[in-house]
């Protein structure tokens, strides 16, 4: 069952056009991502699906509800939750503040402040450090741990693996699967096409805001993928 | 009056200057606003209690809570109405509506109250006095401070224990951030306002019961709290604490020395922790500061 989809979607900043006619959509338990260049418009569709940027033609619709021009936090109060592509941590709380903030609106479900600590054991250390002294990689884990408090039904991921060594972004895909386990859909953001493909059911790409390639993971080749991603075949 | 006398009653009266410090520190920490109507509200709560006291059978405790309840409304409504119409980088648009503002609230005060200055009569409470160890010590004074104090210790408990006031602090970081996880950011600064004006209202109110007032002291007021907060610096309790403690006793010391200085020490003192920060030969004036 389609969970969130989108129809010929335009987003803008002002007068200048990120988002060209997207279509999109995902099913339920799916995970898809969304590959592209910098600038190609990946985080600006995130932000029109969980409505910090409200898309200005076209329609977004979450479980069939018309959710393109309704506030951010109703739609996060519908089962929309993000992590942020730089992570965002409040930096003037302790990483329990943090993950608490993820959990004061939260809709019923699975996730609780336990149940993330047995996800990201290590986080229990740290849980009284203010989260601006954590490296990148603690940081990311509070992240996806605040957003996951929301129980929500779609996870946001934008750009896990920015400015993490390749370790540590190796342990927190690791722990995908158990979040896939509790039945939420994902929409993986990446950079890193390899990492995008196996982490996903399906994916698009994203070009200069238009969707250039679309399809399931294992079946698009490298070759496809390079063509759409880069707007043309390389030699 | 000895000197140890005015250095406790200006510690005292710096419990209040504190509050007021607070109430524009938390409107410019969290909403970036530079509330100039602040110290109109200040006056406002003090003509109310002198209002309350004279036509209702109110006592005293029951006035400041009631006072703080009005604010606590006044300063919702002000942002839910008004400034949150305004949200955004530039800072100038609420800075004139709160401008205008205190012109108006300033002039129906005038209308209402006339311009003449005004003092809040609490009885025999206002001269009673504890003595030990050769000083006396107003028990007026004292309990205004302890009142401070629990103010402050309150807030910082509802910064730190409560959702609301993570809430608050998480909005100051990351209001975008703060309303995927399903905050209505305007709710938040609705409360923040609030909470801003009614803290301001009680130190208002219970200065008022220690220094007369007129509808023009509201100015006065404003002064004050700029000078705490930037004394004490931005987005800290402990500095907004101190900061109003170290302007009280410079200006109570002051008024000592030379009882016709009215607030001038306050302001020297204040323009000489500028100039101390400014060539860096300050820091040990910058207790307090994150
Ligand atoms: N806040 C903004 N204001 C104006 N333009 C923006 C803003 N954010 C992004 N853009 C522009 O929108 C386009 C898409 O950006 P973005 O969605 O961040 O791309 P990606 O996440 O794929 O790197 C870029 O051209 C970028 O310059
Ligand atoms: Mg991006």
């Amino acid at each position: 069952m389609t969970l969130l989809a989108l129809e010929n979607v335009d987003v803008f900043y002002g007068d200048l056009q990120a988002i060209f006619g997207v279509n999109l959509h995902i099913d339920q338990g799916e995970a898809v991502a969304l590959i592209g260049a910098n600038g190609a418009g990946k985080s600006t569709l995130l932000r029109a699906m969980i409505g910090l940027t409200a898309a200005r033609h076209g329609t977004v619709r979450l479980d069939g509800h018309d959710i393109t021009r309704e506030r951010c936090d109703l739609v996060a109060r519908r089962g929309v939750a993000i992590v942020p592509e730089g992570r965002r941590l409040f930096a003037s709380l302790t990483v329990e503040e943090n993950l608490l903030m993820g959990a004061a609106r939260a809709r019923p479900g699975p996730w609780t402040l336990d149940a993330v600590f047995a996800l990201f054991p290590a986080m229990r250390e740290f849980r009284h450090h203010n989260a601006a002294e954590l490296s990148g990689g603690q940081q990311q884990m509070v992240a996806v741990g605040r957003a996951l408090l929301t129980n929500p039904r779609l996870l946001l991921c934008d750009e896990l693996s920015l400015g993490l060594a390749p370790k540590v972004v190796g342990e927190i895909y690791a722990c995908f699967a158990g979040i896939r386990a509790t039945g939420v859909s994902i929409i993986l953001v990446e950079q890193d096409i390899v990492r995008a493909r196996s982490a996903s059911n399906r994916l698009y790409c994203l070009l200069k805001g238009r969707v250039t390639l679309e399809g399931a993971s294992d079946a698009v080749s490298l070759d496809a993928i390079s063509q759409a991603y880069f707007g043309e075949r390389r030699q | 009056m000895s000197y140890v006398e005015a250095v406790l009653n200006g510690l005292m009266v710096g419990g209040l200057y504190g509050l007021f410090g607070l109430g524009l520190a938390l409107a410019f920490g969290i909403m970036r606003i530079v509330n100039i109507a602040h110290g109109e509200f200040v006056v406002l709560a003090a003509y109310l209690g002198v209002t309350l006291l004279a036509v209702t059978p109110l006592p005293l405790p029951v006035v400041i809570v009631v006072v703080a309840i009005a604010a606590f409304a006044l300063g919702w409504t002000l942002q839910a109405t008004m400034l949150n119409r305004v949200l955004g980088p530039n800072p100038v648009p609420a800075m004139v509506i709160t401008m205008g503002l205190s012109i108006v609230l300033r002039n129906v005060l005038v209308k209402l109250y006339g311009a003449n200055i005004q003092s809040i009569d609490i009885g025999p409470l206002q001269t009673m006095g504890l003595a030990f160890g050769g000083l006396s010590i107003g028990l007026l004074p004292m309990l205004i401070f302890a009142i401070a104090v629990v103010l402050f210790v309150g807030v910082n408990l509802l910064l730190t224990r409560t959702t609301i006031g993570r809430a608050f602090r998480a909005a100051a970081d990351d209001y975008e951030i703060l309303e995927t996880l399903g905050f209505n950011r305007r709710r938040i600064y609705n409360a923040a306002l609030g909470l801003a004006v009614a803290l301001s209202a009680v130190a208002g109110l219970l200065l008022a019961m220690r220094s007369s007032f007129s509808p023009f002291s509201g100015v006065e007021r404003l002064l004050i709290a700029f000078e705490v907060v930037i004394i004490g610096g931005l987005g800290s309790l402990r500095g907004c604490f101190l900061g109003g403690l170290f302007l009280g006793v410079v200006q109570v010391v002051g008024l000592k020395l030379y009882p016709n200085s009215g607030p001038l020490f306050g302001h020297l003192a204040f323009f000489v922790v500028l100039l101390l920060r400014q060539s860096n030969l300050g820091s040990f004036l910058a207790w307090g500061r994150k």
